[in-house]
């Protein structure tokens, strides 16, 4: 997925000179080839989050649209102020790239697992956040939304995710519907958890209980108003997150249902804990802690639907 | 080094004009009933020489492509950088009445979306540097002409992030770059040397790569000679680090931190500044 998005820089930078990209110390091989061909438009800047993000902003100010890529805990952590003042508050088309969104960096310990990130980002007014399923969305976000004039923040996956999103060809703010929408359950999701939210719709399906899953690659307003009342009549919805408890999806939902006065009765969450993990291992691992893997999910749901019942 | 400075820039007289933009930001100062006094006497002669001879803009048409890029990246001296852009007619003097007021354009830091004249919204402290160098790189990539100016404050220098902007606008060779240090010698709490002290500042800068140039920051004459020299596209960044004194012009304002930022301000407070200033 990262390298998909770098690759999208790369070529909407050939064809807009405003295009431009900012890393900080990454490794030595990135976007070579760009760095080659269109020098004037790619920054390897040292180790300094504060500084590439207003740096950034000075950029944008003057008509770039700067794609900083790093590690999404500096730039949402480290980098909280700049990002909020010289990005949000200007209202300025940078493009924050954050590799390792949720437990992707589960080895490398909680000082870079981001796990309140889209917390921290959905906090900053005009700040747009995004988290892409797989390599094709990603491709496609970044091509659509080039000319937005708005910040963004976009969460990368692993990388090597499964491409599940082929039947959505052009990139909307709109939610992504996977299956009958009039199923039992109702399947919420972002980012790189929709593939295990398709695989446990596949679990669920063979036992005879269907589910339909809905993936937001657009976390600021969820535009529930295209959730029907076929949906949310189901007899069970449940958010399902790489993401502490609050902050995240689940607490959109809830935001954009009471507003709307839908139903929450039958709505339930499995996320990640309220906490900092001392555990590492790999990022499979922690879904599988935390109930987030298709199994988990599955008999989570069975669960539920047998207590509902 | 500094010890001559400091003397020199207690020791200026202030002209009619350097009165004048102090009258103005009184009458700011009077209409909001608050403000950071100390900060912005201090840098009144820098903006004054930067706008009056240095500075390409026009009043006229803020956005000007051309014009050289200034930020007050401490922006609690906004109150004269308000006196200045009011007097060489960015927006009404009138405005200055309304410092603070709930719908006025003139806040206690100064903001990009709501006053012309404004390059960058500030604030928090140790932001304009590195903002500054995107928009100086901007102008490289535009293979434009014009240049930037950050003033920051020497409390403000505490700020990491200033120094990470250093190191990068010296990697890049930004000759157009100029920052310039409103260095007071007070800071909120005290004295800097009570509270973090910055010595040796020079070599600090030198050693971060500027072009290092130590003046006094009420001396008119030096502050014209020294932003005025040419510079070049790639080059080292150079910093100005201009001596002045908090409160200048204000005898019971100057070298304390009590007018640092003061709410409350009562009218006879007001008047007696406006007599210390006067004789």
């Amino acid at each position: 997925m990262r390298q998909k998005a770098l690759s999208t820089v790369y070529k909407l930078a050939k064809s807009n000179p405003k295009v431009l990209f900012i890393g900080s110390d990454l490794g030595a091989g990135t976007l070579s080839s760009m760095r080659e061909d269109i020098p004037d438009q790619f920054f390897m800047e040292g180790v300094s989050e504060q500084h590439i993000v207003g740096f950034a902003a000075g950029l944008a100010q003057e008509g770039f649209i700067p794609y900083v890529n790093t590690i999404g805990t500096f730039l949402t952590r480290r980098s909280f102020e700049q990002v909020s003042i010289d990005i949000g508050l200007h209202r300025l088309p940078v493009r924050l790239l954050a590799s390792g969104g949720g437990m992707v960096y589960a080895p490398l310990g909680p000082t870079h697992t981001a796990i309140e990130d889209l917390s921290l980002m959905l906090s900053i007014p005009n700040m747009k956040v995004f988290a892409p399923a797989d390599a094709f969305e990603m491709e496609n976000l970044l091509t659509h939304l080039v000319n937005d004039e708005d910040p963004h923040y976009v969460r990368f996956g692993k990388g090597g995710e499964t491409i599940v999103t082929e039947n959505y060809p052009t990139f909307d703010l709109k939610p992504k519907f996977f299956g009958d929408k009039s199923s039992e359950v109702v399947i919420f999701t972002t980012g790189v958890l929709l593939q295990h939210c398709l695989e446990a719709q596949k679990l669920l399906s063979s036992n005879e209980i269907s589910a339909t899953v809905v993936h937001f690659p657009y976390l600021n307003e969820l535009s529930v108003e295209q959730i029907d009342s076929n949906l949310t009549s189901a007899h069970l919805l449940i958010c399902v997150e790489e993401h502490v408890p609050r902050g995240g999806l689940y607490t959109q939902i809830l935001h954009e249902f009471v507003s709307a006065r839908m139903p929450t009765k039958n709505l339930y969450q499995i996320s990640l804990p309220n906490a900092f993990s001392h555990n590492y291992g790999s990022q499979a691992d922690h879904l599988d802690l935390n109930g987030l893997n298709s199994v988990k999910m599955a008999l989570k749901i069975e669960t539920l639907l047998v207590n509902h019942s | 080094m500094t010890t001559n400075y400091i003397e020199l820039a207690n020791e200026i007289h202030l002209d009619v004009r350097s009165k004048k933009l102090r009258l103005m930001v009184l009458h700011a100062l009077e209409g909001g009933g608050r403000g950071h006094l100390g900060p912005a006497a201090s840098l009144i002669e820098i903006l004054r020489v930067l706008y009056d001879s240095i500075l390409v803009h026009d009043p006229s048409d803020p956005f000007l492509q051309k014009r050289d890029r200034f930020i007050l990246s401490k922006g609690h001296g906004c109150l004269g950088l308000y006196a200045v852009l009011a007097d060489h007619g960015y927006f009404p003097v009138s405005y200055l009445e309304e410092f603070c007021e709930f719908d006025s354009k003139l806040g206690g830091h100064p903001e990009r979306a709501t006053l012309p004249g404004i390059e960058f919204s500030t604030g928090a402290l140790g932001h304009g540097l590195s903002v500054g160098i995107g928009m100086a790189i901007a102008s490289r990539l535009r293979k434009e002409k014009w240049r930037t100016f950050v003033l920051v404050g020497d409390g403000e220098l505490n700020e990491g992030s200033i120094w990470e902007g250093a190191m990068h606008a010296s990697q890049h060779q930004l000759g157009s770059l100029t920052v310039i240090v409103d260095f007071n010698r007070m800071q909120a709490s005290g004295d800097i040397n009570s509270v973090i002290t910055l010595a040796p500042i020079a070599s600090k800068w030198d050693a971060f790569g500027f072009e290092v140039t130590e003046i006094n920051g009420h001396d008119v004459v030096q502050l014209e000679q020294v932003l005025g020299l040419s510079t070049d596209t790639y080059g080292k960044p150079r910093v100005v680090l201009a001596y002045t004194v908090k409160g200048k012009g204000f005898t019971s304002a100057e070298n304390t931190t009590t007018w640092h930022h003061k709410a409350k301000i009562t009218r006879d407070e007001i008047l007696n500044l406006r007599r210390e200033l006067m004789t």
